[in-house]
């Protein structure tokens, strides 16, 4: 892949700074900053077709901007859509592109493997710093042995994705930024829905893993499917309404409408219910001991128990 | 404890930090802790030195001693986000919970045998971690600690160290997935070899052990030359070499796949997650005990005797007086007690201090 293509594709990397090191903020690259955001709050998964040299560094130079505005806007919901999106894009570009590309951007994220010709080998650490939260990333599952564990090449290409989403998401506040970076984050701040859940996170209504995925959704946190799947079963089985549970989803970076309702619908005409403790453990998303078995049990503790236990997961 | 003993322990806690080899990485970039009433009662502090420490330490003899796992650029900045974290070591607590002051004693070999298998199976096995990279310390009272200061986990944050909690623990454990059917005629069960690394190694290795130490775990009838082929089988991966069925096999077996895991690791104090929490300093003094959390060299840890081991070394001797019935223990290899309320019995000075702090005893 050609360098200026790299960083086209990869803005995120070293490689790409050289491009726009003497790029002007002008009115266009602030535009296509502004439709970038929009296409990371909408979720929209498409890439840009870009023919000319200019066109691309344009593209590149319109990363940086949207980070700017990002930066000034400082809304965790709006960054975490925009991370997630952008990851997701980069994603189709792996999926498409050779080994020996995929090794170059892995690189960037300290993810380096070894393809000893069966297997392709990763160390845990670069594994567990970069692997989503879910059961089917578990280290448990896995076969590891003198700290190093055996990858498919698509979980190659899923921990690259996830370390983008995380690298994305960090972004420097910024503080003054020129009148039209300000303009532009008018312009996004004002296309936000101000969503308002009814059910109230009060720590003390839920056991501390609801709680914990309550605060995680409100602070637009990208919970993973389990998580996602167990809160839902957990609201439904409190009769929280679709409405409600669909408010709350809405905080989530990559919330669609159409797919939440749906799943909830599925929940519900499915019959699934809340899992166990030892089920929610095994997803990874216990984090306190109640001992209650189920965690709709909460809900017949006294007061004095479920504070000593809040304070014990503390 | 009264003012006179808590006189007599910080002379001799003064006086056995005064040569105590204690030696922290890094020490300028930890935060510290100390406690007299509680295990911490002030935190946020820090020491430019190691000698700077030693003689906080030898001038105030505070009962407990912590410093924090992590790293940080201003280690007694707060509140936390103020530190600037740097990374942190990551440290697995073993604990043992059982009932009363001196319940706890009698498990203590149990957590100890926990403590090898997480340090040689676990760390050094399946997490690749090299020994001069780690050390293993006697917590003072009721378990032991291990503190993994290998560069690669420095900036695992606390979800990642969740993972690894998980894993010694074997939380999301399915052995049966270890497990799959060969598209061969006639079908074969396919499982792990003992040569594997991790659970699943584990599970193989320790299936033949108990077999062979007790063939009834598979089959009643299992006739010693049928027992070595079965075995033969698993070394190879092929767990059909059996007339049982392979349902049962799988399900015979489950109770093996639970023992596998280490389950003393002590997930509510949370130290190996929560970066922000502090661990006993390494051959400091624990309060409630007066024994030296000591750092135990590795090819000892199976004879670590903290009864023994750990003791600070002042012959003196001293009377004291039980307030309470105590059960037997025992100290330097030799039976000590049980006592009863009112019964009085002269100590060399760890022992008695052993008593006093844990307001058993009074001095006489």
């Amino acid at each position: 892949m050609e360098e200026l293509d790299f960083a086209t594709a990869f803005p995120f990397s070293e490689g790409a700074k050289k491009y726009i090191s003497n790029s002007l903020i002008n009115e266009k690259v602030i535009e296509i900053a502004i439709e970038r955001i929009k296409r990371g709050m909408a979720g929209e998964i498409r890439t840009t077709a870009l023919f000319s040299e200019n066109d691309k560094i344009e593209w590149i130079a319109s990363f940086a901007t949207a980070r700017m505005i990002l930066g000034f806007l400082k809304n965790s919901n709006i960054t975490n859509r925009f991370a997630v999106t952008e990851s997701k894009i980069a994603r189709s570009m792996l999926d498409k592109i050779d080994e020996k590309t995929v090794e170059r951007v892995g690189e960037i994220f300290g993810i380096t493997t070894i393809n000893d010709g069966k297997n392709i080998i990763i160390d845990m650490c670069a594994f567990l710093k970069n692997s989503p939260r879910s059961i089917d990333y578990k280290l448990i599952n896995r076969k590891l042995t003198g700290g190093r564990m055996e990858i498919k090449a698509s979980e190659k290409r899923r921990l690259i994705e996830e370390a983008i989403r995380k690298r994305i998401e960090i972004i420097p506040l910024v503080k003054d930024p020129p009148q039209e970076i300000k303009a532009a984050a008018s312009r996004i701040d004002a296309l936000v829905p101000k969503s308002s859940t009814t059910v109230v996170i009060k720590v003390d209504n839920h056991p501390p893993c609801i709680a914990k995925l309550l605060e995680g959704a409100k602070n637009h946190i990208n919970l993973n499917h389990q998580a996602r799947f167990y809160l839902a079963t957990y609201l439904t089985g409190i009769n929280v309404s679709e409405d409600d549970i669909t408010k709350i989803y809405s905080d989530l970076p990559d919330f669609n409408d159409r797919i939440t309702r749906y799943q909830i619908g599925q929940i519900k005409k499915k019959g699934y219910t809340t899992p166990s403790c030892a089920t929610v453990m095994t997803y990874g998303l216990c984090c306190a001991v109640c001992k209650i078995g189920s965690p709709l049990n909460w809900h017949k503790l006294s007061k004095d128990r479920k504070e000593e236990i809040i304070n014990g997961s503390k | 404890m009264d003012q006179n003993e808590r006189k007599f322990a910080s002379e001799v806690f003064s006086e056995y930090y005064k040569g105590a080899k204690i030696e922290i990485p890094k020490i300028e970039q930890r935060e510290f802790g100390f406690g007299n009433i509680k295990k911490i009662d002030a935190r946020h502090l820090s020491f430019g030195t190691r000698e700077e420490f030693r003689k906080y330490l030898v001038n105030n003899t505070p009962l407990f001693v912590s410093h924090s796992a992590s790293y940080y650029e201003f280690p007694s900045g707060t509140p936390m986000v103020r530190k600037g974290f740097l990374g942190a070591d990551l440290v697995f607590d073993l604990d043992i919970h059982a009932e009363g002051k001196y319940g706890a004693y009698e498990k203590l070999e149990a957590v100890k045998s926990d403590a090898v298998r997480l340090l040689k199976d676990f760390i050094m096995g399946d997490f690749g971690v090299k020994k001069e990279n780690l050390i293993v310390v006697f917590s003072g009272n009721r378990g032991y600690h291990i503190h993994i200061r290998d560069e690669r986990f420095r900036s695992l944050m606390g979800e990642e160290r969740r993972e690894l909690v998980d894993y010694v623990m074997g939380n999301g454990l399915n052995y049966r997935e270890f497990f799959s059917l060969s598209d061969t005629k006639p079908q074969r069960l396919l499982g792990p070899t003992p040569s594997e690394g991790g659970y699943r190694g584990r599970f193989a290795k320790e299936t033949i052990r108990a077999v062979r130490e007790k063939p009834s775990t598979i089959s009643k009838t299992l006739k010693e030359d049928k027992l070595e082929f079965f075995i033969k089988g698993i070394e190879e991966g092929n767990w059909s070499r059996t007339s049982i069925a392979y349902e049962d096999v799988i399900k015979r077996l489950g109770a093996i796949a639970q023992t596998l895991p280490v389950s003393s690791v002590d997930t509510d104090a949370g130290v190996t997650q929560d970066l922000s929490k502090l661990i006993r300093v390494p051959n400091s003094i624990h309060g409630e005990t007066g024994f030296i959390a000591r750092v135990i060299d590795i090819a000892n840890l199976e004879n670590f005797d903290p009864f023994n081991d750990a003791l600070v070394n002042d012959k003196k001797s001293i009377k004291i007086e039980f307030l309470e019935d105590v059960p037997e223990l025992r100290f330097r290899k030799e039976t000590v007690g049980k006592f009863k309320k009112g019964d009085i019995a002269e100590f060399e000075t760890p022992i008695s201090m052993f008593y006093l702090l844990k307001s058993s005893a009074k001095m006489r």
